[in-house]
């Protein structure tokens, strides 16, 4: 026992923890042999800043850092590129983002493109038959109810779902679309944006179908009717530069135009629960 | 004003099937349970009251709105939570994440109170402790508090539940009784389930479907009240009877239309009462002898 005792400002400043470490250390230690100043930190903690001693707070801080999941790559991106936090998240949860699938269509992209590239005539067919389809798949993929279980929760929500569908596709595309440009400069004689129109005709026309039916079956039927027409015009014409000339490039317009109109005179039929079945 | 919800001539057609019809219903808080074999049309009346499909006939109100016109259905699904019978989970979330998942899409934008809100509603259905915890890995009666929780964030005026407690273990069911009950004392809560003795334990009122149509609607007391008398132990099945099966103790419990004498007469519990109701439905032949 000493007859020395900590002031009150030493004191404080233990309680709020904004001492050195050696100041803290002969504090504690003077403490526990003086039970006249332990009866005045008592004082001093109910004094301070109550944000100090919010020990509610700093749980709750703690089990965020444990509990909240870390944001995923896709969910950075989509931050990183100007999205509010939660719509970022939204947005992520997509199985479409859940990577596989980007993937996927990327290597098969990238499959096509390299054949393409090395000349191979059937390659530049094969690239042209698969390039406007993978973003159509792609977004088909990111709504469909044997993809997105959670569905019927998630639709009674008063979450407006012709938002959270138009904010999902919009990020599709914003993935998926340079994807199909990249690999579109690597194929010879063709200009890379010529690949765009079809791409972004094809996901209307998937938006505008999933009013009636499901959005993958849309895609399917997107897809056969996509790979016939490139088959017939592959066994009429040489050049597959007869697709992307600008008169067809004219029709890709009218019909994505045509087809977002569809979805957005029919967006009451995304109303109830199931909007796909 | 309290909280209410009306249903008058509501039904429901899918193609040519009927699944609902003519129901005419007023719910005021508290808990009202959901009886009927499957296909009674109990999921169908849940997801009409809960927005998730719209009627082919009638009209509904949800505290006193019209859940056809956009607006007011969007306000009904602010003060509606909603378990339906099967919840997929996307691949790879916790507990926590698919919770929070739902609170972002229910408007809790604001993180701490969002994440707040999250524990909260795992406390209340005890899953605090395996909120990290991905739910594929979880057990069913998990996985299905999980779902659960989701449809408690808010505290909402309005609970609809599909089967709560299916692949629920025995203390957990209690747990849950004990929360919905809590609940119920100022939010309007319908479940439908198979149990009897969760309607018997926590609801006041009972209402039992038989193909599409409601066959019985009042006090769980008064339902088992019908079944006085009816209800008798015997050494052997009763020929007499609507149905009897063999108990744990050997002898046959018999459940009968009629009122019968000269018999041991038990207690009858919801489940006997349920079933002399089901009985009694033209058309329907309920096995002579069920499997106990």
């Amino acid at each position: 026992m000493t007859g020395w005792h900590a002031d009150d400002e030493t004191l404080r400043r233990y309680v709020e923890r904004i001492d050195s470490v050696a100041e803290g250390a002969s504090v504690e230690q003077h403490l526990l042999s003086c039970a006249q100043c332990r009866a005045r930190v008592n004082t001093a903690a109910t004094a301070v800043d109550p944000v100090v001693v919010d020990l509610a707070a700093v749980w709750n801080r703690t089990r965020d850092a444990v509990e909240v999941p870390r944001p995923s790559v896709s969910e950075r991106l989509l931050r990183a590129a100007g999205l509010p936090a939660h719509e970022a998240r939204l947005v992520a949860v997509a199985s479409a983002f859940r990577g596989v699938w980007l993937v996927g269509v990327a290597a098969v992209l990238a499959f096509a493109a390299l054949a393409a590239a090395v000349g191979h005539a059937r390659g530049l067919w094969f690239f042209l038959a698969v390039a406007p389809l993978a973003p159509c798949l792609v977004v088909a993929f990111s709504y469909d109810r044997r993809w997105d279980p959670a569905l019927e929760p998630e639709m009674v929500t008063p979450y407006p779902a012709l938002r959270l569908v138009l904010l999902r596709t919009i990020a599709v595309l914003a993935l998926a679309l340079p994807a199909v440009l990249l690999f579109g400069l690597v194929v010879p004689g063709q200009a890379p944006f010529a690949w765009l129109l079809p791409a972004i005709g094809f996901v209307a026309v998937v938006l505008a179908a999933s009013t009636w039916v499901s959005p993958l079956n849309a895609a399917m039927a997107v897809s056969a009717a996509w790979l016939m027409t490139v088959w017939l015009v592959a066994t009429r014409s040489a050049s597959p530069a007869a697709v992307l000339q600008a008169r067809s490039q004219v029709a890709f317009l009218v019909l994505a135009a045509a087809s977002f109109g569809i979805f957005l005179v029919r967006r009451r039929h995304l109303r109830q629960l199931r909007p796909w079945r | 004003m309290t909280a209410s919800i009306s249903l008058r001539g509501a039904g429901r057609t899918f193609g040519a099937t009927r699944a609902l019809a003519d129901v005419d219903l007023d719910l005021e808080p508290g808990v009202i349970g959901l009886l009927g074999p499957n296909g009674a049309g109990k999921t169908t009346l849940l997801r009409l009251l809960a927005t998730a499909l719209p009627p082919t006939q009638g009209e509904i109100r949800v505290l006193g709105r019209d859940p056809e016109v956009p607006a007011e259905r969007t306000g009904i699904r602010r003060r509606l939570g909603y378990l339906p019978q099967e919840v997929g989970f996307p691949r790879g979330f916790t507990a926590f994440a698919f919770v929070d998942y739902i609170a972002l899409l229910k408007e809790w934008t604001e993180p701490a109170a969002r994440h707040a809100e999250v524990r909260r509603a795992l406390d209340q259905v005890g899953l605090s402790d395996v909120a990290t915890k991905r739910i594929r890995a979880m057990s069913g009666g998990q996985r299905r508090r999980v779902a659960l929780a989701q449809a408690l964030l808010g505290s909402p005026p309005v609970l609809i539940l599909d089967e709560p407690t299916s692949g629920v273990d025995p203390e957990q069911r209690v747990t849950l009784r004990t929360v919905l009950a809590e609940i119920a004392r100022t939010s309007i809560v319908v479940l439908s389930t198979h149990q009897t003795e969760d309607v018997a334990a926590l609801c006041e009122r009972v209402i039992v479907l038989d193909r599409g149509q409601v066959r019985y609607d009042g006090q769980v007391t008064e339902l088992v009240r019908q079944a006085a008398g009816r209800v008798w132990l015997a050494d052997q099945p009763d020929p007499a009877a609507t149905v009897s099966w063999r108990t744990g103790t050997g002898r046959y419990r018999n459940v009968a239309a009629h009122a019968r004498d000269g018999v041991e007469h038990v207690e009858p519990s919801l489940e006997d009462a349920y079933l002399l109701l089901r009985g009694e439905l033209p058309d329907s032949q309920p096995a002579k002898e069920v499997a106990s």
